[in-house]
């Protein structure tokens, strides 16, 4: 009996993991969505991203010997359009931060004074810097919570300076909040400069007042394609881009981001979905390779009850209720072990993911249809035996 | 004719089987008779090889005859699907085994359910028509237990209770003491003497032991599949024990 339970439990593994797999890939999917939408919300949904270089435009450009850029100028115009609320250029890299002996590695946005309001970004501590500082390319530094504690440990950080690269700016503002930001990084631990100190001190371009990208907001209320279409008018007039030549920049929205997002989700899905079906599958043939051997074994107890009257029928349904019920076992371990999972990478902090009722009933589903499936043959062949032949049976 | 015929509980005329294995034929059975009215106790002798086992087969509706009929309780079981035939194992016939063949996973009492819940009764029901079989035969308070904790002679008393739980007419018993002590058969054999008796269940007995085939009232001997004798079992005992 107890040979028979581990018997039983090693074949349900494959059921197990089959279960787990749906399980989370239905859970993940549903808590991706609610997390993209929860982005979303919170970045806003009319924010705009130019880049330079179109997606073939590019390389078709770069043959006739120009360079795709955005200029500070260009987003200073982009500023100015009727239908946007503001644009601001980024200018951006990784670069060693030091105060006294603590340094760190930290991304450094250079920026303009207009993507705080695009950003919402706001002053806990002091104050942003005016265009006039970014004019006068002054060093200048904001700093996020978690900068300011790691540099200036209870300290006031205003007045300070902080070296990046070895040049020295000066702690003006800290920034208020902290969460994950849409290029990944964290609130907390941003470090914004004026574009212009950042071009001349730590960012390496082409050509003067180029910049990375730049971020744009349609007004609220207005049309978001309109902005669209203002921009690209706009830059395609000062980049004089003939009508037949295509764009040597991208505009890109956040509902793209989100569907790059939305991508990448149902790439994770597909793969669970493949690793489900493949385990669901192995399982089941494990099931019913059990169920042909526990047919076998007890041959003798099928002759005892076709002598005294089951019907092939209540055979059949003898043995595909025992297929049947393994598999939900398994199906059951396998939502607690993707309970389990789930509760895993909720506590990891990166991602929250729930079980919800309806990925427990198509687990359960499932694992039936498994046990009904894969169960039936061997369910089939009891059922035909003969009882003569079974009574005679050792 | 007819009404003779109603009368009989097995009818069974020119009954013949044959085993293949690949062009090979042998015939076990070579055109039996027997009528069995209702209220018979017949004994079945005969040495292995005999063709006794088959038969007992064919009378159970566990094989089906390869020619001739067999007219069980009027109803002509060479025409019947398996369906038909596990619902008439179910109503009409119980088995009694040497080897008892209860289901060991199960208790005692779900052993003695177990045709009636084939039948359809619901369970409460018959759980508590098992325990008033399981009574009769001294074993109410063994209902619980499972089969490996009984003798072998409660075994088999477990079995008989099993065979009766559905008011069959007929009880087919296969070498019901073969696995028993000479105390315990005997004690097996009276109750069937008594069930006989009393209840007016038909019994068909198999059996190799002369002692045993003594309790019954009709003796048939076969070998090499004929019938050797068929008639009052005390003659044929006088018979069997002269020829050796």
């Amino acid at each position: 009996m107890l040979a028979n339970r581990l018997r039983t439990l090693l074949t349900m593994l494959g059921i197990i993991i089959g279960i787990t797999s749906v399980v989370l890939l239905l859970a993940v999917g549903d808590s991706m969505k609610r997390f993209i939408g929860k982005e979303l919300e919170q970045l806003g949904t009319n924010m705009l991203f130019i880049s330079p270089g179109g997606d073939r435009a590019q390389q078709q450009r770069m043959r006739s010997g120009a360079q795709p850029a955005m200029t500070i100028r260009d987003a200073e115009a982009l500023n100015q359009l009727p239908s946007l609320a503001g644009a601001a250029p980024v200018l951006q890299g990784g670069f060693n931060l030091a105060v006294g002996n603590e340094n760190a590695s930290k991304t450094v946005h250079g920026v303009t004074p207009a993507m705080f309001k695009i950003r919402g970004w706001k002053i806990d501590k002091g104050s942003a810097f005016s265009d006039a500082d970014v004019r006068s390319s002054a060093r200048m530094v904001v700093i996020g919570r978690k900068v300011a504690d790691q540099f200036f440990y209870k300290q006031d950080p205003l007045g300070k300076y902080i070296r990046i690269e070895s040049v020295s700016f000066q702690v003006v503002g800290v920034l208020y909040g902290e969460g994950k930001q849409v290029d990944g990084g964290d609130l907390s631990e941003y470090v914004i400069v004026p574009i212009t100190a950042a071009a001349a001190n730590l960012v390496k371009t082409a050509f003067p007042g180029n910049v990375h990208y730049v971020v744009a907001q349609g007004k609220s209320g207005g049309n978001l394609q309109d902005a669209i279409l203002d921009i690209g008018e706009t830059l395609r007039d000062r980049h004089h881009i003939k009508i037949d030549q295509p764009d040597d920049f991208r505009i890109d929205n956040l509902a793209s981001f989100a569907e790059t997002a939305q991508k990448i989700s149902a790439g994770i899905a597909a793969l669970l979905a493949l690793i489900g079906a493949i385990s669901l599958i192995v399982g089941g043939i494990g099931i019913m390779n059990i169920m042909l051997v526990s047919v076998t074994e007890r041959t003798r107890e099928i002759g005892i009850r076709m002598a005294i009257g089951a019907k092939p029928r209540d055979v059949l349904l003898q043995f595909l209720t025992e297929a049947v019920v393994i598999c939900l076992v398994g199906g059951i371990f396998g939502i607690v072990l993707a309970t389990g999972a789930a509760a895993g990478i909720t506590a990891s902090g990166k991602f929250d993911v729930f079980i919800t009722l309806q990925a427990v009933v198509v687990a359960c589903g499932f694992s039936s249809l498994v046990g009904v499936f894969f169960g039936f043959y061997p369910a089939r062949r009891a059922s035909k035996l003969l009882p003569v032949d079974c009574l005679r049976y050792e | 004719m007819s009404d003779a015929a109603n009368q009989l509980l097995i009818d069974i005329r020119q009954v013949t089987k044959s085993y293949f294995s690949g062009s090979v034929e042998t015939q076990v059975l070579h055109g039996i008779d027997l009528a069995v009215p209702r209220g018979d106790f017949l004994a079945v002798m005969g040495q292995s090889g005999s063709g006794k086992s088959t038969l007992m087969n064919i009378f159970g509706c566990l094989d089906q005859a390869t020619g001739g009929s067999y007219f069980l309780n009027g109803v002509d079981t060479l025409t019947l699907s398996r369906n038909e035939l596990a619902t008439i194992r179910n109503r009409t016939i119980g088995f009694v085994f040497q080897s008892f063949n209860l289901i060991k996973r199960m208790s005692v009492a779900e052993n003695v359910a177990l045709p009636l819940i084939y039948a359809g009764v619901s369970r409460a029901k018959a759980h508590a028509k098992a325990l008033v079989e399981l009574e009769r035969v001294g074993l109410k308070e063994m209902a619980k237990r499972t089969p490996n904790q009984l003798s072998g002679g409660q075994q088999q008393r477990v079995a008989i209770a099993r065979a009766l739980v559905g008011d069959p007419p007929l009880i087919l018993a296969d070498e019901p003491t073969g696995n028993l002590d000479t105390q315990t058969s005997e004690e097996i054999m009276r109750s069937f003497q008594q069930l006989n008796q009393e209840r007016g269940i038909t019994i068909l007995l198999v059996t190799h032991e002369p002692d045993i085939a003594a309790y019954s009232k009709r003796l048939m001997r076969l070998k090499d599949g004929r019938v050797l004798y068929d008639g009052p079992a005390a003659e044929g005992l006088q018979q069997l024990a002269m020829s050796h």
